[in-house]
């Protein structure tokens, strides 16, 4: 997948990096926000790390082997801002000194490797592993999902970038000038290979990474996971407490509640009506320097019939105390309901896409 | 004092390249071992051949990089074969008045371009993905005469041809300027501080942990007899990446603290990148005049 110079023209190499330098600009203030000067050198060694996931030749079943990229396990472990710092870099060190990917098309190479890989990776890894405990193996399979679904993104990006070329760049006789096949042809040729070898290797390398930082080294999946339980266990228990908070929370604000009902009735005590509340037969019209009630007021004024408390009584005057007793206990409860209903809906959006919703990343 | 012969003496087996995908034969604690021990000897090659007394060594860093961009960039918008090969050849020749063995630039970019681009690029000869005029037919398919096109045979040419050059260009470049120099003049030319500093880092440490990899992978083979069992071979790899990372973790807190002992607060500081000679100006205009001829050729030829 590392696209070598020659295959893109410079204004589609232009165009990639032009994409990437807002990226770039923005991992690199979000990393030094939240490790200040550890910046440097934890990036640049997760770039070695990276450098050195490419070295590893993974076994495939029949007795060959290939190796992966490491972007979404990058991103599993350190988060998808730091992955973008790291692979851009292995992949400058790749360019620059081993001759693997070009130099002109590093933006293209790192759009494709170091953005679309670790942040689909990392997508779809949040959206499996859930609220699945540190060493569930649901966690694992999810790390490895997103990095199939991840060097699979990559791929089919990289397959549009080259299959682009001949429909924009080529002579009047028809000779394209840089990477000569359609997206017709590139798409099926890269996901061919990537949905096959390369995205099993991807995958079978990420479940085994972090299964064995499961089994053997948890701390070090911490560092992008601090709010993740470890286990089941200790899930239940933050289940718990996380209950007992809620219920602490709910009885404060079942208090302070409580008391302004209890203030209800000062409202009886009150003289004369609020300024913008008459109903236009009420107005003083010369107060207000008017000759007549103005034709939009008459006309909204009475567009809607149906109250069930009018005036906040039973109608006509009847009982007014207790008609405005039961018009506060009836507002207070319906308020409750509808306060209560957006809690419960933005506390389950928040648990399914929210920071507790399984991973963190470091650069938060 | 400059590296054994044998230990830079390069490995048949192996091309240089290492792309995603490739799936090749054989063990796999051998080859990830051959892969580890042949970065090394690329970069003390690449060491050694910084240090002899050739054109490009002497010339400024900052003159190089400005130059291979423009170079590149040429390569990249001229449109016929011909020019291309004239600038390939201009590279082979800077190559060997720098001192850099011939053989070792024909065989560092000959022995991937047939193998990864010349494989990839081969079927756009023919008329089923490049129409256009058939030049040698090989028969016809629902009587449409099919073969290879002079569209497609000119899109491979100059594809492959383009790959070679520039890869040789950046090759010759980084293979004749020391690291440190290479990113002084990176920083020079306005790449953020962050990401020189970063990439200093990452190549520095990068060979610790290929050490540490090859350790690892020569402890296996000292210890455990070749294994034919996938499934175990992979967890060996998937173990061994796991240590690795607890290991660079480890490593970048270590070399934190070293750098804060150091007195580092956050500020690199790049060496010193001296001035620009008047020899280095000179090689600027001859790359500017040859980045100007070769667009003017290829106009003419256009």
């Amino acid at each position: 997948m590392h696209i070598p110079d020659g295959y893109l023209s410079p204004s589609t190499c232009a165009v990639a990096a032009g994409a990437m330098t807002p990226v770039w600009f923005t991992a690199g203030r979000r990393l030094r926000k939240v490790v200040t000067h550890r910046y440097a050198p934890l990036v640049a060694l997760a770039a070695a790390y990276c450098f050195c996931v490419m070295m590893f030749n993974v076994p495939i079943p029949d007795g060959t082997t290939a190796h992966a990229i490491g972007g979404v396990l990058i991103a599993v472990l350190l988060g998808p801002w730091a992955a973008v710092v790291a692979v851009s870099v292995a992949l400058a060190i790749q360019a620059l000194f081993f001759g693997d990917g070009g130099v002109l098309a590093f933006g293209a190479n790192a759009l494709n490797m170091a953005f679309v890989m670790p942040f689909v990776g990392y997508g779809v890894y949040v959206s499996l592993a859930g609220r699945a405990p540190l060493q569930s193996r649901r966690r694992a399979v999810a790390a490895g999902a997103g990095a199939y679904v991840g060097l699979n993104a990559a791929a089919l990006f990289a397959a549009v970038e080259l299959g682009l070329q001949p429909a924009l760049f080529h002579t009047a006789n028809g000779t394209p000038l840089y990477a000569p096949f359609r997206l017709s042809q590139t798409i099926p040729a890269l996901a061919l290979a990537h949905l096959t070898v390369a995205g099993a290797v991807e995958c079978a390398l990420t479940i085994g990474v972090v299964t064995y930082l499961q089994r053997a080294n948890v701390p070090l999946l911490r560092l992008n996971h601090r709010d993740v339980p470890l286990d089941d266990a200790e899930a239940h228990d933050r289940r718990l407490s996380e209950n007992a908070r809620r219920r602490g929370r709910g009885r404060v604000a079942l208090l302070v509640f409580g008391i302004g009902a209890l203030l209800t009735p000062i409202g009886l005590l009150a003289q004369g009506n609020a300024f913008g509340e008459d109903a236009p037969a009420d107005l003083d019209l010369h107060r207000y320097h008017l000759q007549s009630v103005p034709n939009g007021l008459a006309h909204y004024a009475g567009f809607w019939h149906h109250a069930l408390l009018a005036g906040y009584g039973f109608g006509h005057d009847a009982h007014p105390i207790f008609g405005y007793v039961v018009s506060a206990i009836v507002g207070m409860a319906a308020i409750a309901a509808v306060a209560f209903l957006l809690v419960a809906l933005l506390g389950r959006a928040r648990s399914r896409y929210g920071p507790r919703s399984g991973a963190r990343s470091v650069p938060r | 004092m400059t590296t054994p012969e044998w230990l830079t003496r390069p490995e048949t087996r192996f091309g240089p390249c290492t792309c995603c995908g490739r799936r090749s034969k054989g063990d796999l604690v051998e080859k990830t071992l051959a892969g580890s021990s042949r970065l090394i000897r690329s970069a003390m090659f690449s060491a050694d051949m910084a240090a002899r007394d050739g054109f490009l060594q002497r010339t400024d860093a900052r003159v190089k990089v400005v130059a291979t961009v423009a170079l590149l960039l040429v390569v990249a918008l001229v449109h016929h074969v011909a020019v291309v090969i004239g600038l390939y050849a201009a590279v082979l020749v800077l190559g060997v008045v720098s001192r850099i063995p011939c053989r070792f630039l024909l065989t560092r970019v000959w022995c991937f371009v047939p193998l990864f681009t010349g494989v990839v690029v081969l079927p756009a000869a023919f008329s089923f993905v490049t129409p256009g005029h058939v030049v040698v037919p090989l028969g016809t398919w629902f009587g449409t005469p099919v073969g290879l096109t002079s569209q497609g045979l000119t899109t491979a040419a100059l594809v492959v041809t383009r790959v070679a050059t520039s890869i040789s260009l950046v090759v010759l470049v980084t293979i004749t300027t020391p690291w440190p120099r290479l990113l002084a003049a990176l920083r020079a030319l306005f790449v953020p501080r962050a990401f020189v500093v970063v990439l200093a880092l990452a190549y520095r440490y990068l060979f610790d942990l290929l050490n540490t990899v090859t350790d690892m992978y020569e402890a296996r083979k000292a210890r455990a007899p070749r294994d034919h069992d996938v499934a175990r071979s992979r967890a060996f790899v998937a173990a061994t990446a796991g240590a690795t990372f607890g290991k660079a973790h480890a490593l970048s807190e270590e070399v934190y603290l070293a750098m804060v002992a150091r007195g580092y607060a956050g500020q690199a500081t790049a060496i010193d990148r001296g001035r620009i000679a008047c020899a280095d100006v000179y090689v600027f205009a001859a790359a500017v005049t040859i980045v100007v001829a070769a667009m003017g050729v290829d106009h003419v030829l256009h």
